[in-house]
């Protein structure tokens, strides 16, 4: 776990975490700001709504993070430090995307905190925003899973993340069934909807064809986290490092 | 001895540029100097045998092995990178013991202590790299380098931003290094540098291998190399007339007071000018070889010219 501690510990830098952290938080503040005037039987729709719609603001906080995690090694040439050492390639893409998703897990769980203190703010209580975690952590798992063989394969990867965010999963996954199905958001979000019944109307139209669930989510998510890992892996066999 | 690194009809290309081109060599154990002025595919050559990059072309084997496919050959093989890059936030200790932990090394802690104490780093350990001058960082890189006690080491640049002494510590060090049977291929642009690191010399330019042999004879050759020289004389038609008899100048043209000559021994034009001068009575205003780049003295060992 050596090189998931270091590439982990590298990425957070206080910056970069504080600032993300305030970006996965944009979803508690706008729910804090809305919930004050909503009558109190529509707070549990208006949160799965907020969370559902701004909460893109977590992927893009997930992307800045999980794509610099090989990406900065390899641009400020740190790179040979960590590739030339006797560990298997494929170990080398499980601790990456290990380290990537960890980073993404602490910025969600700020993300998460801070909508959990605005629930309590407005009297929503606990019941709803608690599951919001299942979506925060299977986000984080799905994005750094997607990202950081990104960053690390293809150049200007925030840029074609941020391409990927805004325009597949906000545009095009809307009305296109199959690319639905494989968003990572609408993923991690069935598993959300899967143990929050009492979704509302945006989050059940973010939701579109892709089925609540919390089996067939994570099964999803698995099946992300391999594809993207045998892709790292491929890279780092396969292609120059530097 | 056998060759412990051999490249055989190696080429790297980046898109249209080539920057080593069917390179065939094999290096023994000992201290190997890899010399070229900026640009000639050294750092690429080493990045190659490293395995950080495929070839494109050829194929490489260190200590038998294909460095891309068995990634158990690093706790043989280490490099120093050129680049000034390092983890500026870990002190000389944390960053020597991490790759003592990658590296899979048995106590990394008291092996850290140890390539500290080689390096002459141990004062400064506890500082952050960030702070570290240019030379220190190099030792905190050789000292990551030597961490897992390799048998081949590739250093790219490692003298470079080191001051005289520190220079002349790590000069001592690659040597003993060599000494105990390991294999060390050291770069460097300057060739009085590689003298001192190394007795064998492999110099390349434009991508390619463009002499290979001791540092005498690739002096030699570059002794060699014809050389041009403005002279400012009172009058530059009979010096002209007197020097093209001499059989070492090539060719001399006269621009108003100024010899531009060439000569294939400018050592003895050196001595004879002087005394061609005093001979006819012709004063001499200045004398001024035209300084050449390291770059030309190895584009004419490539080729000819």
């Amino acid at each position: 776990m050596t090189l998931a501690r270091h590439l982990y510990m590298r990425i957070m830098r206080r910056g970069r975490v504080i600032g993300l952290i305030a970006l996965s938080s944009v979803p508690a503040l706008v729910f804090w700001l809305a919930g004050f005037d909503a009558p109190e039987e529509e707070l549990p729709a208006l949160f799965t709504d907020i969370i559902a719609s701004v909460g893109y603001s977590y992927a893009i906080a997930a992307l800045i993070l999980t794509t610099a995690t090989l990406r900065d090694e390899r641009d400020s040439g740190t790179l040979p430090y960590i590739y030339m050492r006797p560990i298997a390639r494929s170990m080398m893409a499980g601790q990456s995307i290990g380290a990537g998703a960890a980073a993404a897990l602490t910025i969600g769980l700020g993300g998460w905190l801070a909508t959990v203190l605005a629930a309590l703010a407005v009297g929503l209580g606990l019941d709803v925003p608690l599951p919001a975690l299942a979506l925060f952590v299977g986000a984080g798992i799905g994005y750094a899973a997607v990202f950081v063989p990104l960053g690390y394969m293809v150049p200007r990867s925030l840029l074609v993340g941020l391409g990927y965010i805004l325009v597949v999963e906000t545009i095009l996954a809307n009305v296109v069934t199959g690319l639905a199905q494989i968003s990572i958001w609408r993923i991690s979000l069935s598993i959300y909807a899967g143990l929050e019944p009492d979704f509302g109307e945006v989050a059940t139209a973010t939701l579109g064809p892709v089925t609540p669930g919390v089996g067939g989510g994570i099964l999803k998510l698995v099946a992300v986290v391999v594809v993207g890992w045998a892709a790292l892996t491929w890279a780092l066999r396969n292609r120059d490092a530097l | 001895m056998t060759d412990t690194i051999t490249v055989t009809d190696l080429s790297k290309w980046f898109g249209l540029k080539v920057a080593v081109s069917e390179v065939t060599i094999g290096f023994k154990p000992g201290v190997t100097g890899l010399l070229g002025p900026n640009g000639a595919g050294k750092t690429t050559l080493l990045r190659v045998i490293a395995g950080l990059q495929r070839p494109s072309q050829g194929e490489v084997r260190v200590l038998g092995v294909d460095p891309r496919r068995d990634n158990d050959i690093y706790r043989k093989i280490s490099l120093v990178p050129e680049d000034e890059s390092i983890y500026d936030r870990l002190s000389g200790r944390r960053f020597v013991q991490l790759a003592a932990r990658l590296a899979k090394v048995d106590r990394p802690e008291e092996r850290a202590q140890q390539v500290l104490e080689t390096v002459g780093l141990v004062d400064a350990a506890d500082r952050a790299l960030g702070g570290f001058s240019k030379g220190m960082k190099q030792r905190a890189k050789v000292a990551a380098a030597l961490v897992s006690d390799p048998e081949v080491l590739l250093l790219d640049e490692p003298l470079n931003g080191a001051d005289p002494v520190q220079r002349a510590q790590l000069i001592s060090l690659f040597r003993r290094l060599g000494d105990d049977g390991r294999t060390l291929l050291v770069s460097s642009h300057v060739l009085t540098e590689v003298e001192r690191v190394s007795d064998r010399v492999v110099a390349m330019v434009d991508g390619r291998l463009a002499a290979v042999g001791d540092v005498a004879t690739i002096r030699a050759a570059m002794t060699d190399k014809p050389r041009r020289v403005y002279v400012d004389a009172d009058d530059p038609r009979r010096l002209a007339a007197a020097l093209i008899a001499r059989s070492g100048v090539l060719g001399v043209q006269i621009d108003r007071e100024t010899l531009h000559i060439e000569t294939s021994d400018a050592g003895d034009l050196a001595r004879a000018l002087p005394r061609l001068a005093r001979e006819s009575n012709i004063g001499l205003a200045k004398v001024e070889p035209v300084d050449e780049s390291l770059e030309s003295v190895f584009r004419y060992l490539v080729e000819g010219r």
